[in-house]
């Protein structure tokens, strides 16, 4: 899956953490048969709640892309895209790494 | 005496608070590395590095005040300012709504947290400071309505019954900051208390710009403009009056009883996390009332 996070690379312990950019830590999941770099695993966790509810609303079985944009304050306005498609979301984690808010964009 | 923001682990010298923290993220620890994401740097560096960094950012110049003052702006007013603050440039109704029913939840605690520092404390200035702050916040005075009650008012000027305002709950982001604060007055002394509250009254202080922040609060053309109900010129009016003078004086007593300058700073900056957190949660109920409003938090 190509990342990017605020407009960088990310993904790896050299980019940053896939959710948030940052280089900090030493924590890695397996993600769609991936190995990424996060920070921390509450990323690494809310990573994965985003990826699965993106599947459950598009259907999709992989991500190809997917563009982060924002922090932990304001929330993340993402774009996903697999085979020529193109999936426009905002998502704000809660206190547990849960999805909070998730909201399609038109 | 340095302290590790995050666990509030003490040592002598900020190099073992560096080292400390720079173990803690190589091992991932959640909390250590979001405090350094959210407050130093994304970018992972080595502890003399990190140990200079820390103790700049620590770094009392002037007075406590001063450093609360600064930071503050940096985090809601520096190149980035909060996205709510933003849409307070130009209020539509959803925003305004948004604003109503989750500040109601924010000022009902507000008045709740400041009761603990009176609790907590023997002294008398503060106690009679708590006290008419608590009086202006939650039962007028001079036969002024209430901040409150003010608030309640400019939602119904903008066509949202009183009893509806009053039946929301508040969103999880507001719950979570909330919590926060009533963790900080449980587990705090009272002058952090004081410190953690009444710095966010900073938000609205019209003096702000003086010392480096982009813009105000809010367009101050609204209080002039006929674009916007009175009853939310009553409101903003009153915040914009009164907020200058409650974190100016608050602060004076933080400066005058502090004894523990950097646990007080630890607090603070939970504070303002919990904060930036509350704000954006404003804009969320706003989204209810506006869907465009997910443009400015995009």
């Amino acid at each position: 899956m190509k990342i990017q996070v605020n407009g960088s690379k990310a993904g790896d312990k050299e980019n940053g953490c896939a959710l948030c950019g940052a280089t900090w830590g030493d924590y890695y999941e397996e993600i769609d048969g991936e190995k990424l770099f996060f920070c921390c695993d509450v990323c690494a966790t809310e990573f994965k709640n985003m990826i699965e509810e993106i599947k459950r609303r598009t259907g999709w079985k992989k991500i190809d892309e997917l563009s982060i944009e924002g922090n932990y304050y304001k929330g993340r306005n993402c774009v996903a895209k697999t085979e020529g498609r193109e999936y426009k979301f905002y998502v704000k984690f809660g206190d547990d790494a849960e999805i909070e808010t998730f909201k399609e964009i038109e | 005496m340095p302290i590790c923001p995050s666990c509030e682990y003490r040592a002598s010298e900020w190099k073992n608070i560096a080292s400390h923290m720079y173990l803690m993220a190589r091992n991932s620890d959640p909390s250590h590395v979001m405090w350094m994401n959210r407050n130093l740097t994304m970018k992972e560096v080595d502890v003399d590095n990190l140990s200079i960094m820390l103790e700049n950012f620590f770094s009392i110049k002037d007075n406590l005040s001063f450093w609360i003052r600064e930071k503050f702006i940096q985090k809601f007013y520096g190149e980035s300012p909060h996205p709510f603050i933003l849409a307070m440039q130009n209020p539509t109704r959803g925003v305004l709504l948004g604003y109503v029913i989750e500040h109601q939840h924010f000022l009902k605690n507000w008045v709740k947290v400041l009761s603990e520092i009176i609790f907590k404390t023997d002294v008398e200035e503060v106690i009679k400071y708590e006290l008419e702050n608590i009086n202006v916040e939650y039962f007028g005075y001079n036969g002024r309505p209430s901040h409150y009650e003010l608030l309640i008012r400019m939602g119904e000027s903008l066509g949202m019954p009183r009893e509806k305002i009053l039946s929301y709950k508040p969103l999880p982001s507001t719950q979570s900051a909330i919590n926060t604060w009533r963790k900080i007055a449980f587990e705090s002394n009272w002058v952090e208390i004081m410190a953690a509250m009444h710095s966010l009254e900073l938000v609205a202080d019209k003096t702000l710009r003086k010392y480096g922040a982009k813009m105000h609060y809010f367009n101050e053309t609204i209080l002039s403009s006929n674009d916007f109900p009175k009853e939310v010129k009553d409101f903003l009016r009153e915040g914009y009056e009164a907020d200058q003078t409650h974190a100016g004086e608050a602060l004076k007593l933080v400066d005058k009883y502090a004894e523990d300058p950097e646990k007080i700073q630890v607090t603070v900056l939970r504070s303002f996390d919990a904060f930036a957190k509350y704000l954006t949660a404003r804009l969320e109920r706003g989204m209810e009332f506006d869907k465009n409003l997910i443009k400015v938090v995009l």
